[in-house]
């Protein structure tokens, strides 16, 4: 009761702008979504009829699946790698790490279309190379997508990775060592089970943000990655039906909830 | 515990309160500004310095009214000012489907049409909307890599992949799209509207597989055709116009023979703070001279028939010839109906 009651003083100032910034304007969403006071499923039972939601709603799970297992991968070997340096080291490579996760996405976005672009950087080079033989496709397709959101992404998966990998007792290896187990296999059987609570921390907030991206497959992906957000924005902006546009919006919300929902349910049976 | 719940619960009223109050402070501020200012929501880049110089500047100068420019006009804007009853909107610089749109949903104040000179305009103002100018879409190619009879030039050749093999480009949208493949198809431009949507998308799959690009930033239409990704491209005779002076590579042609005409309107936004400024300044707007000063800037045609004379030469070799029945002027009031059911098909099949 007495942590509650001290939790509660800290949480509060932070709930009441949660309040008043996110879930009053999100009831107002969900009253447009049903139409306000007639309360009607109407939007919603035409985006579950309607074939551009069934594919975009699939586009979006093979693209928020794939980049955030990409991303996983890859953020896994730099939190694997900057766990095992002298702490003034991680320090200066956690900078390395901070810097992209610090700019601005659309900078970022415009950086890769001078480096995945026809004429751009690694294109260049390949042409170079190759004498104007080979050039790949980057941009403006799946691979450009996949790129940009693995890019945006990773950090977030090396700082809880980093954080379980760090809170391992050094003991735990030692003694595995002793035992006289090689290094794979204390990876298998030690590093690897002992993180896992940062794992599944790093995959559910990387996919939950991999749902909703906006801004990326808008300017780096084509008219076949377009995810749900984006189906948003056309009902928002062009289609002007705002009805949809809080449907699809709700149905996105529920997605995240059952993701969050899960790996708390998840927590609280291994808490137990 | 109790006293901990009273306290965040106040805390949550006077939040409350203060996001409820807020629009009420900030509100008196536009009015505060009234009478001597306006704001105009226009298109950002070059497009936005041509209409500064050819048409605001002038108008500050004769009025003394002060044009505050907002980039982007967008219309889900002006639903949620509208709705809200919160107008900071004047004017709005609207392509032909929006406006109509906006016309539908009851977004502008009707037009006095005894301040214009309607006799002068190539196209009739409807009730809430004053055509600005008219845009030309058209097939574009590149002239170093396809010379005379080795590229389309009308809609029905830009669809022929026999006779013209290659890539091409499309928007990304239905509008202008079905149309360029009904006139493929050999509907006549007067029979074009109401569209026949089902023809249209069978024109289309035939020319699919060889649209390497559906196009969402206009600027890509010229840059796919310069760097060599596209062998022809559906694009704008303005663009081609101003890009193709500044370039040093490549020699990009349009051709006049079929066009697709667009219409671009200014409306007063419903409730506009500052209506009358907003008025003076369409009026402003359609004057010959004004009219002739901006297109000859912005490389449109002008809706004043007595400002085409005042163009350049130059200027005038740029416009389609509208007399020409091979020309189709895009209907916005069936857009205005349709584009929603269309556009959401039309993205369904672009993904399939």
């Amino acid at each position: 009761m007495r942590d509650f009651r001290q939790a509660s003083i800290f949480v509060t100032p932070a709930a009441i702008i949660a309040i008043c910034i996110s879930a009053l304007p999100l009831l107002y969403i969900f009253y447009t979504s049903v139409e306000g006071p007639d309360f009607s499923l109407g939007s919603y039972i035409s985006i579950i009829k309607s074939t551009l939601f069934h594919r975009t709603l699939s586009t979006t799970m093979v693209i928020a699946v794939s980049s955030s297992a990409l991303s996983l991968l890859i953020g896994y070997v730099i939190a694997l790698h900057l766990a095992r340096q002298p702490a003034k080291r991680r320090a200066f490579l956690l900078i390395l790490v901070l810097l992209p996760f610090w700019t601005s996405v659309l900078v970022k976005c415009y950086a890769f279309t001078i480096i995945l672009g026809r004429t751009g950087i690694i294109n260049s080079a390949l042409d170079a190379i190759s004498g104007g033989q080979l050039s790949m496709s980057l941009l403006l397709n799946r691979t450009g997508v996949l790129i940009g959101m693995t890019n945006y992404l990773t950090p977030f998966v090396v700082f809880p990775v980093l954080a379980s990998l760090l809170a391992i007792d050094p003991a735990v290896y030692r003694s595995a060592s002793i035992m006289g187990a090689r290094p794979a296999r204390i990876f298998w059987t030690v590093t690897l089970p002992m993180s896992v609570p940062g794992i599944i921390a790093a995959l559910a907030s990387v996919f939950v943000m991999a749902l909703s991206f906006f801004i990326i497959p808008a300017l780096l992906g084509g008219p076949r990655d377009a995810m749900l957000s984006n189906l948003v924005d056309f009902y928002t902006r062009e289609a002007l039906d705002w009805n949809t546009a809080a449907a699809i919006g709700m149905i996105l919300l529920g997605m995240t909830l059952i993701v969050v929902g899960t790996v708390y349910a998840r927590n609280r049976r291994a808490a137990l | 515990m109790k006293k901990h719940v009273t306290l965040s619960r106040r805390k949550v009223l006077a939040g409350l309160t203060g996001a409820v109050a807020a629009p009420m402070i900030i509100r008196p501020g536009s009015a505060l500004a009234q009478s001597n200012s306006m704001t105009f929501v226009t298109w950002g880049g070059a497009y936005r310095d041509s209409v500064v110089k050819g048409v605001i500047e002038p108008f500050t100068a004769e009025t003394g009214i002060e044009v505050n420019i907002v980039d982007t006009p967008d219309l889900a804007k002006v639903k949620a000012q509208v709705m809200t009853g919160n107008v900071e909107w004047d004017v709005f610089d609207a392509p032909g489907a929006m406006g109509a749109s906006g016309e539908k949903e009851g977004y502008w104040e009707p037009l006095d049409e005894s301040m214009l000179d309607v006799d002068d305009m190539t196209l009739a103002p409807t009730e809430t909307l004053m055509p600005f100018y008219t845009w030309a879409g058209g097939i574009a190619w590149d002239a170093d890599r396809f010379g005379e009879g080795e590229h389309p030039t009308t809609f029905a050749e830009y669809f022929d992949l026999e006779k013209f093999p290659g890539l091409r480009t499309f928007r990304d949208r239905p509008s202008e799209t079905l149309e360029a493949a009904l006139l493929a198809d050999g509907v006549a431009p007067a029979d074009v509207y109401p569209l026949d949507v089902e023809r249209a998308f069978a024109k289309l799959d035939e020319i699919k597989s060889q649209v390497a690009s559906w196009v969402s930033a206009t600027p890509q239409t010229i840059a796919l055709l310069r760097t060599g990704e596209v062998d022809f491209s559906y694009t704008y005779a303005s663009r081609v116009r101003t890009t193709g002076a500044q370039s040093e590579s490549g020699n990009i042609q349009f051709s006049f023979d079929q066009t697709l005409n667009g219409l671009e309107y200014l409306a007063v936004v419903k409730g506009a703070p500052n209506k009358e400024n907003a008025m003076r300044f369409l009026e402003f707007a359609m004057r010959p001279e004004i009219q002739a000063a901006t297109m000859e800037l912005l490389g449109n045609a002008p809706v004043s028939k007595s400002a085409v004379p005042m163009l350049t030469e130059d200027s005038q070799s740029w416009l389609p010839d509208l007399s020409d029945p091979d020309h189709l002027v895009l209907n916005d009031a069936w857009w205005a109906d349709n584009f929603e059911e269309v556009s959401r098909r039309f993205k369904e099949w672009v993904l399939i």
